[in-house]
C-alpha cells in the first residue's frame, strides 16, 4: 500500500469548508475589481508607452532643433521621428493583441508563455527606444566631431568620445536595473513557474 | 427594435449569470481546496477566493458545456492561483496557520484523520506551486488526461512530474 493512501483518505473525507459564500456574496465577488498580475502588467505597459512618448514635452526641443540644423541633420531627425511613431503603434498593437490572448481556460504552460510575451512586448519597445536613443546620441557626435574637425585636437576627441560612451552606458545600466526589479517584482513566481514545467518538456 | 433587441441581450446576460451562481455556488468547494493550499491565512484565502470567482465568470460565456463545469472549474481556478494570483505585500502571521488548517471539527470526523489531514495541508505548504497543483489534482482523483492537459506538459511528462511530486511530498510527510 502507497504510504500516501491514508492521507488520501483523510483528503477524501475532509468536511466541506465552514465560510461557504451565498449566491449574492458570489455575485458581488464577480463583480469586483481584479487584482491579477496580468492586469498590474497591462497597466505598468501602459505606463511606459506613455511615460516614454511623453518625454519630448520636458525636454526643450528648440534648442536641439537649431542645432540639428547646424550640423544639417534635420531630415534625418525628422524621418526618424516618422518611423518611431509608426513603430510605437507597431508595438501598441502588438502589445493590444498579445494582451488580449491571455485566457485563464488555456493550460497552465501556455497561459504563462503568453503573459510572459505580453510583458516581453513593452520591454522590447522600450530597448528598441534606448537603442535609438544611442544611435542619435552617436550620430550628433559623428556630426558634431566632422563639422569641428579642424578645431579639435585628438585628446580632445578622444576625451569626448569616451564621455558620451560612458554616459549612454551608465543611463543603460540604470535601466537594466530598474527593469530587474520591476521584473524580479511582477514575474519572478510566473517565470519559475513556467520554467519548472517548460523543464520538464525539454526532457523528451 | 433595438430596444427589443437590447432587453433579448439582457435577458440572455441574467440568464448567463444566474447559471453561473448556481454552478459557482454548488462547486465552490473546488476554489476553497485551492485556496487552502495556496495562501495561508483566512484573508488571502478570501482574496484568491475572489481572484478566482472574478476568473470564473470573466470566462463563463465560454464555457461550452462540452465538458463538467467541475473539470473547466478546476483549470480556471488553478491557474488563477498558480499564474495570476499575488500575494498581497501585507505579511502574514505565523500563528494564522492554525486557523487555516482548520478548525476543521466536526463530529462525525475522526480525530486520526483530522490530524493527519493537518499534516497533509502542512506538508503541501512546502511544495513548489507546481507540485501544489499536481498534488491537489491526485488528491482529487482526476486522471493523468486531465492533468496533462490542465497543465499543458504531455502525458508521459505528467507521470514524471507526479512521481517527484508524490516521492517529495512523502519526505516531508515522514522524514
Amino acid at each position: 500500500m502507497d504510504s500516501l493512501d491514508n492521507y488520501k483518505k483523510a483528503w477524501d473525507n475532509q468536511p466541506e469548508e465552514k465560510h461557504k459564500f451565498s449566491a449574492l456574496e458570489i455575485y458581488k465577488l464577480a463583480h469586483s475589481k481584479s487584482a491579477s498580475i496580468v492586469k498590474w502588467i497591462f497597466i505598468i505597459g501602459i505606463l511606459e508607452f506613455v511615460i516614454l512618448n511623453s518625454l519630448s514635452f520636458f525636454v526643450d526641443t528648440k534648442s536641439s532643433d537649431i542645432l540639428f540644423k547646424e550640423m544639417g541633420l534635420e531630415s534625418t531627425i525628422l524621418y526618424s521621428t516618422a518611423a518611431a511613431y509608426v513603430i510605437l503603434f507597431y508595438f501598441l498593437v502588438l502589445f493590444y493583441l498579445n494582451y488580449k490572448r491571455i485566457s485563464t481556460t488555456d493550460s497552465s504552460t501556455e497561459l504563462m508563455k503568453k503573459i510572459i510575451n505580453t510583458r516581453k512586448t513593452v520591454r522590447n519597445y522600450v530597448l528598441f527606444n534606448f537603442s535609438y536613443l544611442a544611435f542619435v546620441v552617436l550620430v550628433v557626435t559623428g556630426a558634431y566631431i566632422n563639422i569641428n574637425f579642424n578645431d579639435l585636437d585628438t585628446k580632445k576627441i578622444i576625451i569626448m568620445l569616451l564621455t558620451v560612451f560612458a554616459l549612454t552606458l551608465i543611463i543603460l545600466g540604470v535601466l537594466w536595473l530598474f527593469y530587474q526589479l520591476l521584473y524580479g517584482i511582477l514575474l519572478r513566481k510566473l517565470k519559475n513557474n513556467y520554467k519548472e514545467l517548460a523543464k520538464l518538456e525539454n526532457l523528451e | 427594435m433595438l430596444l427589443i433587441s437590447n432587453l433579448i441581450t439582457i435577458k440572455l446576460q441574467k440568464d448567463l449569470e444566474d447559471k453561473f451562481l448556481i454552478d459557482f455556488e454548488k462547486n465552490q468547494n473546488i476554489a476553497h481546496k485551492i485556496c487552502r493550499i495556496y495562501t495561508t491565512n483566512r484573508e488571502e484565502h478570501n482574496d484568491l477566493f475572489q481572484e478566482i470567482t472574478i476568473q470564473v465568470w470573466k470566462n463563463y460565456s465560454k464555457f461550452r458545456g462540452d465538458s463538467k463545469f467541475s473539470t473547466w472549474m478546476y483549470r480556471v481556478a488553478l491557474n488563477t492561483a498558480i499564474s495570476l494570483y499575488r500575494k498581497s505585500t501585507r505579511q502574514p502571521k505565523t500563528q494564522d496557520f492554525n486557523d487555516v488548517v482548520y478548525k476543521i471539527q466536526t463530529i462525525d470526523y475522526d480525530d486520526t484523520e483530522e490530524i493527519q489531514l493537518k499534516a497533509l495541508y502542512k506538508a503541501i505548504h512546502q511544495l513548489n506551486d507546481i507540485d501544489k497543483a499536481l498534488i491537489f489534482l491526485y488528491l482529487e482523483d482526476k486522471p493523468y488526461k486531465e492533468i496533462s492537459e490542465t497543465l499543458g506538459i504531455s502525458n508521459v511528462n505528467a507521470r514524471v512530474k507526479m512521481n517527484r511530486a508524490k516521492e517529495k511530498l512523502k519526505n516531508i510527510l515522514n522524514p
